[in-house]
Parts: C-alpha cells; sequence; structure tokens
C-alpha cells in the first residue's frame, strides 16, 4: 500500500498523527493519490446517451447548458447583444433602401437602354427595307457647304457664324424679327432651318423667296413633304381627298412658282455639319461647347442605325422611340418602354462621350463618323494590328431639330430642340453658334395665327 | 355572287356553298379554304404554287388598275409585305387592298364582271382574271356581310384580293374621319397624299403614314420583330426564310 493512502481500518486520531509527521518529512506532491486511476468504473464505458438516433438532440437540448436553446436565451437576454442586433437590423434596412430607391433604378434604367443597342433575338428597327427609298426626288444626307462652316478653311479667323432657326410656318415677320434680334450679317452668317418653313402661317410664299435670297439651308419637313407628295399625286381625278388639310396644301401649292418647288425639293433629309475646327474643349454639361459634328433634322433620328437604313417618314414625324425595338412612333411616349426620342439619342451619345464600354452594340458606325479616323489611319491600323480589332467608335453627335410644339424648346447636351410654338402664338427661336462652338438662344414673341 | 354556271372555266362542280351564309351576304368562301373562291379553285395550293400565284395576282391587278387608272393602294398584311421587302410574305394565302369611293364607282360602273388575260412570264398558258363588284357597294354603312366591295380573282385557281372601300365615316363629326365597312377607321390625312412605289416590281401607291398605320394594326414589333409565322426575315438577301429551312440547314452544317 502506499503511503499517505487512507487506510479505512485506521482510527482518524492516528491517520492524523501519521499525517502530521509525513508532512513534515515528505514535499506534498507525493501526497498525491491519484486514487481515480485505480477505480474501474462501469459508469465510464456507458455513453451518456444511447447509441441511437437521439445524439442530435444534444444540441436543442433544454437540460444541457451548452445547447442551442439555452446559449441563444442567454444571449438573446444579454442587453449587449440587443443592441447589435438593432443596430444591424437597421443598417441592413438601410442598405436594402439604398439599393431599391438609389442605385437599382438608375441600374435597371441603364440596363433597359442598353437592351436596345445590343443584338436581339428577335431583331430590331432597321432591318425592314420600310420607306428607304420611297421618294426619288429626295435628298437623303447633305453636307454643309465648306465655305460657310465657321473657323473653316474660309474663315481662318472665325468670323462666322451659323444661325438655326425652329419651325417658321409661314411666320414672315416674325422670322425677320428675329433676324434683326441676332444682328444677322448676310456676309457672314449662314441661316440653317430646321424645316416646316411653310404651312399654318401667313406668308409661305414670302417665307420661300426671304430664304431663296439669303441662300439658307433648311430640312426637309413634314409640311414640305406632304406639298411635295400632293403635287406628284394631284393629277389622278379618282382620288376621293376632301380633307381640310388637303385643300390648304392644294391652295398653297397653286401660289408656289417652280423656283420654290426647286427650293423645297432642294432641302434634303439630313443636313450634316461637320465639328468646328476651331471650337473649345467639350464638357458633359448642356451648356457645353458643341465641338462634335452636327445633324439637324426636322423631327429627330434612331441612334445607332444608319444614316442609309433611317426611314424618312420617321426623321420628319418621330416624337419618341420604343428604348427596347427602336420602333420610333409620331406620337408622344405613352408608355413605359416608350421615351422622347431625344432621351435615348443623349444616352447612347453620353456612353459614347464618356468613352464608356460599347461592347456587344450594333455596330452601326455613320459614313461621317470616320472623318477623324482617316487622319490617323497609321494609328489605326496599329492599334488594330495591336489589339486585333478595329477600335473604331462612333463619335457623339449633337442634333438640331424642331417639330414638337408642345414640348417646346429642348436643350439637351445631344439635341437642341427649336420649335417654341410660333405660329400659334408661342416664340420663334435661334441657336447662334460661333466658330469656338459657343451657342446662345434667342426668341422673338409670334401672333397668334392659328386662333 | 355569279353564279357558277355563267362564270365557270375548269371545274365540273362548285365548291362554294351559299345556304351555310348569311342570305345577303354576296361574296362566299369555297367550302375548303376561306381564301378560295370555290368557283375556280378545289384545293388548296403547295405553298411556293401558292406563292407565285398570289404574286401574279397582285401584279395583274396592280398594272390593270394602272392602265385603267383607278387609285388603289396596299392595306393590312399586304402593306406589311411591301414595308419588309415590297413582297408579298410567304405565309400569307390572301392580298388587301383598298381603292377610293370614286374608284369604285368608276370600277362598278364600266369594269363589274369584265375578264383580263394575262400572258406572263414563264407560264405557258394565259391566265385570266375576273374583277366583281359586290352589287351592295353604294351602301355605306358597316355591313360585316358584305365589307369587301369587289374582288379580283384567279380564274384558273380561284385565289383572289379582297378590295374594300375608303369612304367617309357618316357617323363622326369630324369630316375627316373615313371608315371602311370592316369597321377599321382612318384619318384622311393618314392616307393621303399616296405615296408611290413598288411592289412585286410594279408600280404602287402606299398611304401617306404607313407605318403609324402598320404599327397601330399590327403592333410596334411588326416593323423590328424577324421572326413571324415560322419564318425569319434574312437581311442581307431581304427575304423571308422559311425555318424549316433554315432548321434543316443547321442540320447539315451539324453533320
Amino acid at each position: 500500500m502506499p503511503s499517505g493512502t487512507a487506510d479505512e481500518d485506521e482510527p482518524l486520531s492516528a491517520y492524523k498523527a501519521r499525517l502530521h509527521n509525513q508532512n513534515t518529512t515528505k514535499p506534498l506532491i507525493e501526497q498525491v493519490s491519484n486514487q481515480w486511476k485505480e477505480k474501474d468504473s462501469d459508469t465510464e464505458k456507458v455513453p451518456y446517451y444511447a447509441e441511437d438516433d437521439t445524439r442530435e438532440l444534444g444540441f436543442c437540448d433544454l437540460e444541457d447548458d451548452g445547447s442551442c436553446p439555452n446559449v441563444s436565451r442567454d444571449i438573446v437576454s444579454s442587453r449587449r447583444f440587443r443592441r447589435m442586433f438593432a443596430v444591424t437590423l437597421l443598417a441592413a434596412l438601410l442598405l436594402y433602401y439604398a439599393w431599391k430607391h438609389l442605385v437599382a433604378p438608375p441600374l435597371e434604367e441603364d440596363w433597359a437602354y442598353k437592351e436596345g443597342f445590343v443584338a436581339q433575338e428577335n431583331g430590331t428597327y432597321g432591318i425592314a427595307k420600310g420607306g428607304r427609298d420611297i421618294d426619288p426626288d429626295l435628298v437623303r444626307l447633305q453636307d454643309l457647304d465648306k465655305r460657310l462652316l465657321p473657323g473653316g478653311e474660309a474663315d481662318v479667323e472665325g468670323k462666322r457664324r451659323l444661325v438655326f432657326v425652329g419651325d417658321v410656318h409661314g411666320c414672315k415677320e416674325e422670322l425677320v424679327k428675329l433676324l434683326k434680334e441676332v444682328e444677322f450679317d448676310e456676309n457672314s452668317d449662314h441661316l440653317v432651318l430646321v424645316g416646316d418653313v411653310i404651312s399654318k402661317g401667313p406668308d409661305n410664299v414670302g417665307v420661300l423667296d426671304e430664304l431663296i435670297r439669303l441662300n439658307a439651308s433648311s430640312v426637309r419637313g413634314n409640311h414640305e413633304d406632304r406639298i411635295l407628295q400632293v403635287a406628284r399625286s394631284a393629277h389622278n381625278t379618282l382620288s376621293s381627298t376632301s380633307s381640310k388639310g388637303h385643300a390648304k396644301d392644294l391652295a398653297l401649292l397653286k401660289q408656289l412658282k417652280p423656283r420654290h418647288i426647286e427650293y423645297l425639293r432642294s432641302m434634303p433629309l439630313m443636313l450634316h455639319i461637320p465639328s468646328l475646327p476651331q471650337a473649345a474643349k467639350p464638357t458633359h454639361k448642356k451648356d457645353s461647347p458643341i465641338s462634335e459634328h452636327i445633324l439637324v433634322v426636322h423631327a429627330g433620328v434612331v441612334p445607332g442605325v444608319p444614316f442609309s437604313k433611317q426611314d424618312p417618314y420617321y426623321i420628319m414625324n418621330m416624337r419618341s422611340i420604343n428604348r427596347r425595338t427602336h420602333v420610333p412612333s409620331a406620337l408622344h411616349a405613352s408608355s413605359k418602354n416608350e421615351k422622347p426620342w431625344f432621351d435615348v439619342w443623349g444616352w447612347y451619345n453620353d456612353r459614347i462621350f464618356r468613352k464608356q464600354s460599347l461592347k456587344h452594340f450594333n455596330h452601326a458606325l455613320q459614313p461621317t463618323d470616320y472623318e477623324a479616323e482617316e487622319d490617323n489611319r497609321a494609328w489605326t491600323s496599329l492599334w488594330k494590328n495591336f489589339w486585333g480589332e478595329r477600335h473604331a467608335r462612333p463619335k457623339p453627335q449633337v442634333v438640331i431639330y424642331g417639330h414638337d410644339s408642345k414640348t417646346g424648346l429642348q436643350i439637351h447636351r445631344w439635341s437642341k430642340g427649336l420649335d417654341s410654338a410660333c405660329v400659334g402664338g408661342g416664340k420663334l427661336t435661334a441657336l447662334v453658334l460661333n466658330a469656338k462652338g459657343k451657342w446662345e438662344t434667342k426668341s422673338v414673341g409670334c401672333k397668334n395665327y392659328r386662333g | 355572287m355569279a353564279d357558277f354556271e355563267s362564270v365557270r372555266t375548269r371545274l365540273e362542280t362548285s365548291y362554294v356553298n351559299p345556304e351555310e351564309d348569311h342570305p345577303y351576304k354576296y361574296f362566299h368562301e369555297s367550302t375548303f379554304h376561306p381564301h378560295y373562291d370555290g368557283r375556280f379553285g378545289d384545293r388548296i395550293l403547295k405553298y411556293d404554287e401558292q406563292q407565285a400565284h398570289l404574286k401574279a395576282l397582285i401584279q395583274t391587278y396592280l398594272s390593270t388598275m394602272n392602265s385603267i387608272g383607278a387609285e388603289t393602294w396596299l392595306m393590312h398584311g399586304t402593306l406589311l409585305g411591301w414595308y419588309w421587302n415590297r413582297k408579298v410574305m410567304p405565309w400569307d394565302s390572301d392580298l388587301d387592298v383598298m381603292v377610293s369611293e370614286k374608284s369604285l364607282h368608276f370600277l362598278a360602273s364600266y369594269h363589274n364582271m369584265t375578264m383580263h388575260s394575262f400572258k406572263l412570264p414563264g407560264q405557258k398558258r394565259t391566265r385570266t382574271y375576273l374583277l366583281e363588284i359586290n352589287p351592295n357597294y353604294r351602301e355605306g354603312e358597316v355591313d360585316e356581310e358584305n365589307r369587301i366591295d369587289a374582288r379580283w380573282i384567279d380564274t384558273e385557281i380561284g385565289l383572289f384580293i379582297d378590295i374594300t372601300t375608303l369612304r367617309r365615316n357618316r357617323s363622326a363629326d369630324d369630316e375627316e374621319a373615313m371608315m371602311v365597312k370592316d369597321k377599321h377607321h382612318y384619318m384622311l390625312d393618314d392616307i393621303y397624299p399616296l405615296r408611290d412605289s413598288t411592289f412585286e416590281g410594279i408600280p404602287v401607291w402606299i398611304p401617306y403614314a404607313y407605318p403609324d398605320i402598320l404599327s397601330e394594326e399590327y403592333g410596334q414589333e411588326a416593323l423590328s420583330g424577324t421572326n413571324h409565322e415560322h419564318h425569319r426575315f434574312d437581311a442581307e438577301r431581304q427575304t423571308w426564310i422559311p425555318q424549316k429551312i433554315l432548321d434543316s440547314k443547321f442540320d447539315g452544317d451539324d453533320g
């Protein structure tokens, strides 16, 4: 028997005495008996739980202090935890609302716009032949005469200006007043009209004579188009055309001399103005100088569709575009996917301007988009060889148009809508552009000729 | 409808059952297909045959109207075919044109029940077409039974063109509201001034606001969608290709 172990038969006093003796002679460590090692306990062999599937219950066992419900109760009852929980919940909610109301909508908008530009399984606008070739007399695209370009080769000093004027509709008095207001100089300024110079107003012939005299450029508007179509089909005696508009068109047609018809016929569908060589640096703001090339049309253009595939009818009549299919409409936007055409146009040009990716976009480079590339052809081919693809990007473009008197003056970064409802008693508006690309709008009041 | 005995060409019996229709209905459809005239046709043509006959049908109609000076223009599905590639859409089995009120009166007065024979390129036999006017053409009200004012009929196989008239809508206050007996409504300025173009190679008139008319009738997708009626539009070849052919091509490339 090892020393220091209690003998059951030994009386307590003797044991105490023996202990005392031992304590004085041996280090304490030797008194450790380690009796438990010798005990051959049965209970250790029996598992705490019977070996069946109830073992997993341990986690949820209420008897066990470490089980989930008990731990949870402890945690939940802790004040610190409650505070932390509330803060986390609040943060999550805030994040959710920030996502839902601030981050997601512009992203979704962006996606919705983008969808219209990437190739779609069921096609997109511009594939059908449509009205592309409908009028053999129509000049589709004309470049502004180089000699008229502010800051161009013929204007090294940059004295020339371009004066763009909204829908005149036969309001000659107002046109003359407006030209006076912008101090129009016949020698150094060039007048550009956005179409609808005739119909509705008091002096159509007077307006045409004035424009011919000033050698002004105009694009074809829906009213010029209508009168020219009437001229083509007027010989048919079996027509049943009794509309008031048609009667007015016929009456106007009778007043027009061959030189007027010729002038109307010479109006192109689109007038292209190359970028101004002396223009100041552009910004993304809507009052930025116009240093990009300009397209003048009567109503609007479908972005991403080559000029040759644009339907003339919509160039002269569109007001909205379905952002998914890019099919235009002559009506104002009325559903979620229909947008004012200039919104879609603006989105596209913003993206080009900000040099954002156009990957997967339908490639619709316009012939005029290549003008800059021609100078750097060597560069382009180097680029091409290096990256294995052509990095020609469309260039941003500003559209100047009219047609939409109901919406009125619309000045955005990539589109300038100048129809401010002159013939209905609104204003006649001019946008004056100088060689630096700086521009301003000026208006004069009009009499109401429709009332 | 003119009776079978007086207009019959090659058929021994008529494939028309007028007793089954409304008593006042003038034009009847054949017993085997609504787009065939049962006095002249006895079967539905195959895809290619039908396409060739429809093309000849519109070509002969347009050149006849051009030469007699009646004002007519394309409408509905035929206008949509023009919009896509200036051709009849291959899945169509009927054609739609419209005439002015004056033109209809002119046709009824001078050209009713006239036969027009054509020797078409690539065809051995001459084909004869019949212009038949519905005697109810003078009545201007909406009339479901007699919505078709006239028909241009291929007397060999019975295919025909439905001719409807653009009329003043007398029930509308607006003088410029127009109607057709099939209840379609148009504004006069959407139709006039007509534009000239070509269809299947023949000069034709087109309504002024053609894309607005089409997107109103068929939805905007009709102007952009390249999948229609098991056909896909090939942008480069400017033609509708049946899905069957596209599928078989695909299989061929695969194997």
